[in-house]
């Protein structure tokens, strides 16, 4: 790489550590504050667990969690599961095609989504809750985790899969042992991948639960908008705590969401 | 080929039943409900075929809705190209050492719950916040003003909250980039900044494309954040949808307008892969393949 002139040597650090600073100050403002023994971040009166105690002791906040975690799990295994289901039984078929219908629910809008699933739920008179959250969380799920196992399947080494059959395994050995660990850190990637898109969904929940269920990010909203409470500052830590954590998980995996695009 | 046989394979083994229930699930809880949505529309309350939940759209008020939404979404994703391509193209030229921590630093927002950021920013934009603090303290505010529930709130996070969709596909394809290219224009003469609008910025072209959609889709039918920030009072595509479908419960005009909007979001979409295409694009890598093959 050329040295650098002049001006962008000293320019561009500089426009970026602005850009890091617009994006992490309001974040650390965030976290000390969740900290702090007053009620108004403005005024610091000590550091102070009181926030996180409160939280704790919260009757709603370990309900919308519980509900969350619910959710975000069995829309993984159903979205991991239906959608690797697809892209193997899929290859080589007519069916293989239909991985575009995939890609309608990336594009659209969420709330285009939100909007169709409540509905469809209400025509049929499907009683809104955990149940039909489920359902749309893993509609958004196998938007993403079918084309990025599509996209890791097809790139497979065939030759192991034939080497595999030529050397009289049976399909299903051929699937167990080599197929499934090669499809391994895309799984672990998708998975987690769509736990966070379910964990944090807000338009979908809105609409589907239908007041009935409480999420965590539904806690969030309702608790915001009735006016801010401290206790949402030291939630809001926690996640990003959480988000930090899997990002690590994930890097390690060399799978970024970035694949996506 | 050989390729094909060989995942055939498999697929032969059992018969193709099997892929049928991810594509069922996509099909009747994403397509059948969106001609549900366009059905609903079309029909009263006696189940009758109506055009007066269209007809109840052409008015005044619904076309300055869209319009404000489609200014928001543009604007957010103008700013964003401007803040983030110099962003990406630091990262993926000028970092080597801190590149994986400075990435680390730009996704975590990107996984965090929308809310969690969003909520960041009430602390600073509140009347007491430190935003009007600082700017008393610089004499510029004689009194607290209240940047909560105003467009500005609104047009500021919408920035702050799309921005990592920006950065990453710029980043991604700027870090694939054939440095041998931006070189070798160097090395024929070109200045730095003839190498960056003729070479670098047609090359990311597919990134800005893809950064741009990803803001102003979502953008155009945001709903958070005009509820918080902007107190409700200005209503945005999002906000007006969920008021017809959970506030007013007139779910007829409710699916009108959101078909409305999607038309508009499609067409709006398509206008602009046209100037990307059409306009942008071939003036520059004509330029390129012109010099070229001089």
């Amino acid at each position: 790489m050329k040295s650098p002139n002049k001006t962008a040597a000293y320019l561009f650090p500089c426009l970026v550590a602005a850009f890091y600073m617009f994006l992490y100050v309001p974040i650390i403002i965030l976290i000390v504050s969740s900290f702090n023994a007053s009620a108004y971040s403005y005024e610091w009166r000590g550091f102070s667990l009181t926030w996180y105690h409160q939280l704790w002791e919260s009757v709603e906040v370990w309900e919308a969690l519980r509900n969350s975690c619910i959710v975000a799990t069995v829309s993984v295994v159903l979205s991991v599961i239906l959608g690797l289901l697809f892209v193997i039984f899929s290859a080589g078929t007519w069916l293989d095609s239909l991985l575009l219908a995939f890609y309608g629910s990336l594009a659209a809008p969420e709330i285009v989504l939100a909007v169709g699933l409540l509905s469809f739920f209400t025509f049929f008179s499907v009683p809104l809750g955990l149940t039909t959250l489920i359902a749309g969380h893993t509609l958004i799920g196998l938007g993403y985790i079918v084309p990025l196992l599509h996209s890791r399947f097809h790139e497979l080494n065939y030759a192991l899969t034939e080497a595999s059959l030529d050397l009289g395994a049976d399909y299903r050995t051929t699937f167990f042992r080599i197929i499934l660990p090669m499809l391994s850190p895309a799984l672990v990637a998708g998975a987690l991948l769509t736990f966070i898109l379910s964990f944090d969904d807000f338009i979908i929940s809105f609409f589907c639960t239908g007041g009935t269920t409480l999420t965590l990010p539904l806690y969030f909203f309702s608790v915001i908008r009735s006016g801010a409470s401290p206790i949402i500052n030291a939630l809001s830590s926690i996640f990003l705590l959480v988000s930090s954590i899997v990002i690590l998980l994930f890097s390690s995996l060399k799978i970024r969401k970035m694949d996506f695009f | 080929m050989k390729q094909w046989q060989a995942q055939n394979l498999l697929s032969q083994a059992r018969s193709f039943f099997w892929a049928i229930p991810a594509v069922v699930w996509q099909i009747l809880l994403l397509y059948i409900p969106l001609v549900f949505v366009l059905l609903h529309s079309f029909v009263d309350t006696e189940s009758q075929f109506t055009l007066a939940h269209y007809a109840a759209l052409f008015d005044a008020t619904h076309f300055i809705i869209l319009a404000r939404s489609l200014a928001l979404a543009a604007t957010t994703a103008i700013i964003c190209l401007i803040v983030a391509y110099p962003v990406a193209y630091f990262l993926s030229f000028y970092v080597s050492r801190l590149k994986n921590v400075l990435l680390f630093f730009l996704i975590i927002p990107f996984w965090t719950s929308l809310l969690v950021q969003l909520y960041a920013w009430f602390t600073i934009l509140d009347k007491h916040g430190f935003l009007n603090i600082i700017l008393q303290k610089l004499g510029i505010l004689g009194e607290p003003y209240h940047l909560l529930n105003t467009p500005f709130a609104v047009y500021l996070v919408s920035i702050y909250c799309y921005i990592p969709f920006m950065i990453m596909p710029i980043y991604s394809i700027l870090e694939k980039l054939d440095i041998r290219l931006r070189e070798a224009s160097l090395d024929l003469g070109a200045t730095r900044w003839e190498t960056f609008m003729r070479v670098t910025v047609p090359l990311s072209m597919p990134g800005i494309k893809t950064g741009f959609f990803l803001v102003f889709i979502p953008a155009f039918g945001e709903f958070v954040i005009p509820v918080l920030l902007g107190g409700g009072k200005q209503l945005y595509v999002g906000s007006l949808i969920t008021h017809y479908f959970l506030v007013s419960r007139s779910s007829g005009l409710g699916a009108a307008f959101t078909w409305l909007s999607s038309m508009i979001l499609i067409i709006s979409t398509v206008v602009m892969q046209w100037l990307f295409v059409r306009v942008i694009m071939p003036r520059k890598t004509k330029r390129v393949g012109y010099e070229i093959t001089k």
